[in-house]
């Protein structure tokens, strides 16, 4: 790679990232707490909640997240009554917010649904109310269960933050893209996909600490 | 009496499980109750363990009841009530139900730690207490998958008895035990019992009744039978 394209490429790659990383980070914060609750409405024993819940999933699990992205920001406003228009940053947190939270939600409401019914048995003849069943008996088993597949949406996640490129954010793809059009050369992406395997890389390490961390029992 | 059981009905649905049960547990008694499989023996100890709701009929556990019925309506504990009659009443599960991601120590302590405003310390000296009387030494920071199945269900056991019941529950304790781990439980229960623990155990296995049971309830097409055995 040529040097002058690198002086280019390098400072922009660091600004996107902070897209990137922050588009990544704030999605997980958000989502993977918030999912657990909206997994707990999902299998209430309240039919319209229960129904109402399910509609949202379905809803984020059969639609592109591209498609939602550009329906918060450019299409909302139009919604009547309750439109609003939201500023880049806050379409962008909504749509992947939103949206992870109903993947992460399918996969708890897998690992709840996994727990041996003799758990909350026992919780219950012990005189454990039915919160600190959930939060000290339950989720914790229940976190050993999902981190697989949390591992695999995290994963994806940093994939899907490319995606913003659609409301015009600059993240570290459209750094490259930039500089690519700059100086006609395709070596920014071949860079930039090796700033994406550093991170999934990163990542995966992580995600197997935690698993190893869970480890301790079977 | 401990425990007495008047008038108890349950049905799923169209089913009746049982039907107008009455009877009666002392202190220190050892009791079996038993009958074929679907005769609703497990029903009836989910009831006393208020893991089911009972149509119809009366618990009264240590002068506090449970469930009873007034002009035909059913008075159900309220919170405070349960909380207080849960203390009093202990159940070893089938399976055990041990909490896999805790070890023998935090498996004892979990309920103690959460009902009672006690200090840490006075509760886990309780703990070893009963590890030592089951014979778990050297067991309390392993985990349940660590350990035999004689050992899961003596865990079992200290941790129904953390809070001191009057009445303790066995749902089939020797469905998993080989001869000796067998001889070992018959042995934890009678001395149980010598401390004054009301022992309500439901089983199919004849041998063991006759082993162990001093008053023995026979379930047959949702009706008891009462014995009295010639145990001491």
């Amino acid at each position: 790679m040529e040097s002058k394209v690198l002086e280019m490429l390098i400072p922009m790659t660091l600004e996107g990232l902070k897209t990137t990383l922050s588009v990544f980070a704030i999605t997980i914060m958000a989502s993977l707490p918030l999912s657990v609750a909206v997994a707990k409405i999902r299998m209430s024993k309240n039919k319209l909640i229960s129904t109402l819940i399910g509609i949202y999933i379905y809803i984020m699990r059969g639609t592109p997240l591209l498609l939602q992205l550009m329906f918060i920001f450019f299409g909302f406003y139009y919604v009547p009554y309750i439109g609003y228009a939201f500023s880049r940053n806050q379409a962008i947190f909504i749509a992947f917010i939103l949206n992870y939270t109903a993947y992460f939600a399918e996969i708890f409401r897998g690992g709840i649904n996994s727990i041996d019914f003799g758990q909350y048995e026992a919780s219950q003849v012990l005189g454990l109310s039915k919160s600190h069943t959930f939060m000290k008996i339950i989720l914790p088993q229940v976190i050993k269960n999902v981190l697989p597949s949390i591992g695999n949406e995290v994963i994806t996640l940093v994939k899907d933050t490319s995606l913003v490129y659609i409301l015009g954010a600059s993240d570290i793809l459209k750094a490259a893209k930039s500089v690519s059009n700059a100086y006609s050369a395709f070596s920014p992406y071949i860079f930039i996909g090796l700033v994406y395997l550093a991170i999934t890389a990163v990542l995966t390490k992580v995600l197997n600490k935690i698993e190893d961390k869970y480890n301790y029992y079977r | 009496m401990i425990l007495e059981v008047k008038n108890l009905s349950k049905s799923f649905g169209n089913t009746v499980v049982f039907e107008d049960i009455s009877f009666s547990v002392n202190k220190g008694e050892i009791v079996c109750v038993k009958g074929k499989s679907g005769e609703g023996k497990t029903t009836m100890l989910r009831c006393i363990n208020k893991l089911e709701t009972p149509d119809k009929g009366s618990i009264k556990i240590n002068e506090r009841y449970l469930c009873r019925e007034e002009d035909n309506k059913m008075h159900y504990a309220s919170k405070d009530e349960l909380q207080t009659i849960t203390q009093d009443i202990g159940l070893v599960f089938q399976s055990f139900n041990l909490f896999p991601h805790m070890t023998v120590m935090e498996n004892l302590i979990e309920s103690p730690m959460f009902i009672r405003k006690m200090p840490k310390e006075k509760i886990k000296q309780r703990a070893y207490e009963l590890i030592k009387q089951l014979e778990l030494e050297g067991k309390e920071d392993n985990y349940p998958y660590q350990l035999s199945g004689g050992q899961k269900q003596r865990v079992a056991i200290a941790r129904a008895c953390m809070l001191n019941p009057s009445i303790l529950c066995f749902d089939e304790p020797t469905s998993a035990l080989d001869e000796s781990t067998r001889n070992q439980i018959t042995k934890i229960i009678r001395d149980l019992a010598k401390q004054g623990i009301a022992i309500i155990i439901v089983t199919h296995d004849n041998n063991f009744v006759d082993e162990i049971a001093e008053t023995v309830i026979t379930l047959s097409e949702g009706n008891i039978i009462i014995s009295k055995s010639n145990q001491p």
